[in-house]
């Protein structure tokens, strides 16, 4: 991933930044006037409607499972039938030796739809599990991972900025190396590394206890392999940051460091750190279904849309809605975040350009 | 051995920590002990072509001290050779050795522990030197020199196990092994006598190479062979190339001479991509079994191309006899009701198996089969809630790799289902059974499986299910199977020198015994598996051995 923070200025963005806000911009705070630019955006305003969405359905699981499909995520329903239309349908087709010939079987109903009364509404997997039910679960998990993650990372990039930026010197110095250590490898990779060792037997060290199928491993790897995405930038800023004005007053005034740093210039990379925080939430949760779809992410039985797609990949001739359905869960997701965060990032500073690519 | 699938077992390590205390025991087996006569193989030998393409996956080694891998020894089984070798038929006569560089099968002393071959004259190797007795002592010794997988099969042998034998010191030469160049005489004399000893003796490990190959693996450098054919060429991951031995001049009458007059071998482990190249014509076999994604088309589209085969393995869900809750009766015999072995094979292996609750397969004469549970959730539940032990923490173990991965989730849903509250754990298949058969890891419920290494009762229960034969690392019985009683008929069966009806019976209650009456381990199905060719195969000479799978050796083209 690289990141990009940079800012454009041109002859004429401040008038055609009045122009924009229609001249009434005076005595206005900078949230608001973020706010009424936002509101104005429709599309981002869309794709945040969409996430949203998508959220709240995935918070739906439980009852969705308990009261409309009639199965938990991980329930497997080999060997057994459900109702369509008044008739029997066997939810994984029957295969083997049938009379000495063999009969290739293993192939599990597809999207039902609302045919079966709720069940089966995207099928189900090889295991006769409820393709919608894990759907939802799935994404339950992947957005606690995704916003978890991103949580976590952005606080201690930014923590970590603060101090770097701020003192400078030594601490600076070696906050920078950490962040340049990390960065020295590839992402995805060290990420891998990370998740497959502690997806065998946890993290059992400095008297932290983390079970190996716990989501806090994909949560807090992706957390530690991103912080220089986040820390460099903010780091920089920061840098150009302590130099102002406001901060020489602040400082001839007596504040403390830490009233510095966090009641001066925390608020003035709050509207980046934002932007940073909604798109980071879109490629963590790109990281996490990579992590899982490789086996270093969300193990298995526990779904999340990463895991999906590599049951799914397996049977693409047959069963390809197993791939397709989570596939577009990721992409809608991912999709409305970065439009959003796109939105968000116009909306808050019309002049900066802040890019998360990868 | 190492299934098809590429699932390491490591049963000839936990051969050679056991064999150091075999009891006593008879020396005997399946084999027809007193054929002396040369055999004609097949009757698809003579039909030559100049090439044969195939897609094969990764062999482990291709030095037969080394190989331990179905991929190898099908390739390998027509280069080096031993002393014995199989019958190159289809069906149960393929498990009948017959003599190879051998002039005829061994005579035995009356105590069993004395077997004599003499090889045939004449015999010479790929480099058209010749092979001498001696080499046969020096193959065996290379073995234990580059830590061979199958050490362990050979430590009955005298003068190899104790402190000062050769396993141990490496040094000098085993004296259990007595040869003489100029008669072709080699004498093997045994600790104990030992009932599977000649089905041993058939193996690859005990393939003759010549005396001065040095102990290292020599895969890609390749070492003069005494087969039909020899390894041009061999490198990782990439392909291989098979050609005709120049000096092999039908020295071993018992074996086809070989069809193709060349084997390009291209190795691709995604059986997507191999089924892909197949189906194209782009090349003739498919090593790999078609995956389940293709299967109905294979089937409906190159039915004819396509053969569906069950060798000789048993899957099965090793429940830890030691450890709660499995330590006791009733929980385990609910896990039998409470798996659904049909489905199982429908779901997972896209049908592609065959039920069974016996732990030896149906191949063996010793097989009397078993119908003892029926899937019934509810009896499954009644029997947890009588042993006590519901809601108990079950750790399942299982490779991460499907099929198997799924049909340990399914152990796993299973489990959920009658009580238990089990915890999935899914390894890498490169360490995972090293893991479970590790006693620290206290796995209490793990997705096994096993392929015969040779054709008798001993490579099952012996080595998997005799609680003598238990060990703290690299254990072969991971689920603590200790049943006094049945431990020692085993020992008692290895002293039976002939495989009769009153000996077969005795096995056949032995796996009664550990499947119902103890209910020690879930077996659930024999695995099936393709083998799927390119429209130029004429498909009427197909052969399938019971031990090297597809007879390449007797394929014919059209």
């Amino acid at each position: 991933m690289a990141t990009e923070s940079s800012t454009d200025f041109t002859l004429d963005t401040a008038a055609a930044l009045a122009e924009a806000e229609q001249g009434a911009i005076e005595g206005k705070s900078p949230w608001f006037l973020a706010w009424r630019r936002l509101r104005r955006n429709y599309v981002a305003l869309g794709f945040l409607a969409v996430f949203v969405v998508i959220v709240a359905l995935c918070f739906l699981a439980t009852p969705y499972a308990k009261h409309v499909a009639k199965t938990g995520p991980n329930e497997n329903h080999l060997g057994e039938t459900f109702t369509r239309d008044g008739k029997q349908v066997q939810i994984v087709s029957k295969g083997g030796f049938i009379g000495g010939e063999f009969v290739a079987g293993g192939i599990p109903v597809g999207p039902q739809l609302w045919h079966a009364g709720g069940r089966y509404v995207f099928g189900a997997d090889t295991q006769g599990r409820d393709v919608a039910v894990r759907l939802l679960y799935g994404g339950q998990n992947s957005l606690k991972v995704g916003i978890g993650s991103a949580i976590i990372c952005t606080f201690f990039a930014v923590v970590l900025a603060l101090l770097a930026g701020y003192y400078g010197g030594g601490r600076d110095w070696v906050i920078s190396r950490f962040f340049d250590l990390i960065w020295a490898f590839p992402v995805l990779l060290l990420a891998i590394a990370l998740g497959t060792a502690l997806s065998i037997n946890g993290f059992h060290h400095f008297g932290i206890n983390i079970e190996a199928g716990s989501l806090w491993i994909p949560t807090l790897v992706i957390s530690f392999v991103l912080i220089p995405y986040i820390g460099r930038p903010m780091r920089g800023q920061i840098l150009s940051l302590r130099e102002k004005e406001f901060i020489e007053a602040a400082n001839s005034q007596g504040a403390s460091s830490f009233r510095v740093m966090f009641s001066e210039l925390l608020p003035n990379i709050a509207s980046s750190v934002l932007v940073f925080f909604t798109l980071i939430i879109a490629s963590n949760i790109l990281t996490e279904a990579g992590l899982s779809f490789l086996g270093a992410g969300v193990q298995p039985p526990s779904p999340s849309w990463g895991t999906l797609i590599a049951d799914g990949q397996t049977r693409i001739a047959t069963a390809p809605w197993l791939a397709i359905i989570p596939g577009i869960a990721i992409v809608l997701t991912v999709l409305s975040l970065n439009v959003f965060g796109d939105g968000l990032r116009d909306a808050l500073d019309p002049r900066a350009k802040v890019r998360i690519e990868r | 051995m190492t299934s098809r699938s590429r699932l390491p077992r490591l049963g000839a390590l936990a051969l050679l920590t056991a064999a150091l205390a075999l009891l006593a025991a008879g020396c005997g087996g399946g084999g027809d002990k007193s054929a002396s006569g040369d055999q004609n193989a097949g009757s698809n030998e003579g039909k030559t072509y100049p090439e044969l393409k195939v897609i094969w996956d990764a062999p482990d080694y291709m030095d037969p001290a080394l190989a331990y891998t179905v991929a190898a020894w099908q390739i390998n089984n027509y280069v080096y050779e031993g002393l014995l070798g199989y019958k190159h038929a289809s069906g149960k006569e393929g498990a009948t050795l017959v003599p190879y560089l051998a002039e005829a099968m061994p005579k035995i002393s009356a105590d069993g522990k004395k077997l004599s071959f003499k090889l045939r004259e004449g015999l010479k190797y790929s480099d058209g030197t010749d092979v001498k007795a001696s080499d046969f002592r020096a193959s065996i010794e290379r073995l234990f020199k580059v830590d061979s997988p199958g050490v362990g099969f050979f430590s009955n042998i005298s003068g190899v196990s104790g402190s000062s034998g050769f396993a141990e010191t490496k040094k000098g030469h085993i004296s259990g092994i007595v040869t003489n160049d100029a008669n072709r005489t080699i004498d093997i004399t045994l600790d104990n006598p030992q009932g599977d000893i000649l089905y041993i003796l058939g193996t690859q490990f005990a393939a003759i190479v010549p005396a001065k190959t040095p102990a290292s693996d020599q895969s890609t450098k390749g070492i003069p062979s005494t087969g039909p054919y020899m390894i041009q060429s061999y490198t990782p991951s990439r392909n291989f190339v098979v050609v005709r031995n120049p000096n092999y001049n039908d020295q071993i009458p018992t074996m086809p001479s070989g069809n193709p007059d060349k084997v390009v071998g291209k190795i691709i482990t995604d059986p997507v991509a191999a089924y892909q190249q197949v189906a194209t014509d782009k090349s003739d076999y498919d090593f790999q079994v078609v995956p389940n994604d293709r299967l109905p088309e294979a089937q409906s589209k190159y039915k004819d191309q396509l053969r569906i085969y069950t060798s000789p393995n048993t899957y099965y869900y090793a429940l830890n006899n030691k450890l709660p809750p499995f330590n006791n009766l009733k929980a385990r015999q609910a896990v039998q009701y409470a798996i659904d072995r049909n489905a199982i094979i429908s779901g997972v292996y896209g049908g592609l198996g065959k039920p069974t609750q016996n732990f030896l397969p149906p191949d063996y004469p010793q097989y009397k089969k078993i119908d003892a549970y029926t899937f019934d959730l509810a009896k499954a539940k009644q029997l947890v809630q009588q042993s006590g032990t519901s809601g108990a923490t079950v750790d399942v173990y299982g490779p991460n790799e499907d099929p198997s991965k799924s049909s340990t989730e399914y152990l796993a849903n299973q489990l959920a289902k009658i009580g238990y509250k089990p915890k999935l754990h899914l390894l890498s298949h490169q360490v995972y059974f090293q893991t479970i058969g590790n006693q620290a890891t206290k796995a209490q419920a793990m997705f096994t499986d096993w392929y015969q290494d040779y054709p008798h009762p001993l490579d099952w229960f012996d080595v998997l299910l005799n609680g003598n034969r238990i060990t703290q690392t690299h254990n072969n019985n991971p689920g603590n199977v200790d049943v006094k009683s049945v431990n020692a008929e085993i020992e008692s069966l290895k002293k039976e020198e002939e495989i009769t009806p009153a000996v077969n019976d005795r096995w056949a209650k032995v796996d009664k015994d550990l499947m119902v009456t103890d209910s020690t381990t879930v077996p659930y199905m024999n695995r099936s598996q393709t083998d799927f060719f390119s429209t130029r195969m004429d498909m009427s000479c197909y052969s399938f051995h019971l031990l090297n799978q597809w007879d390449w050796g007797i394929s014919c083209m059209k």
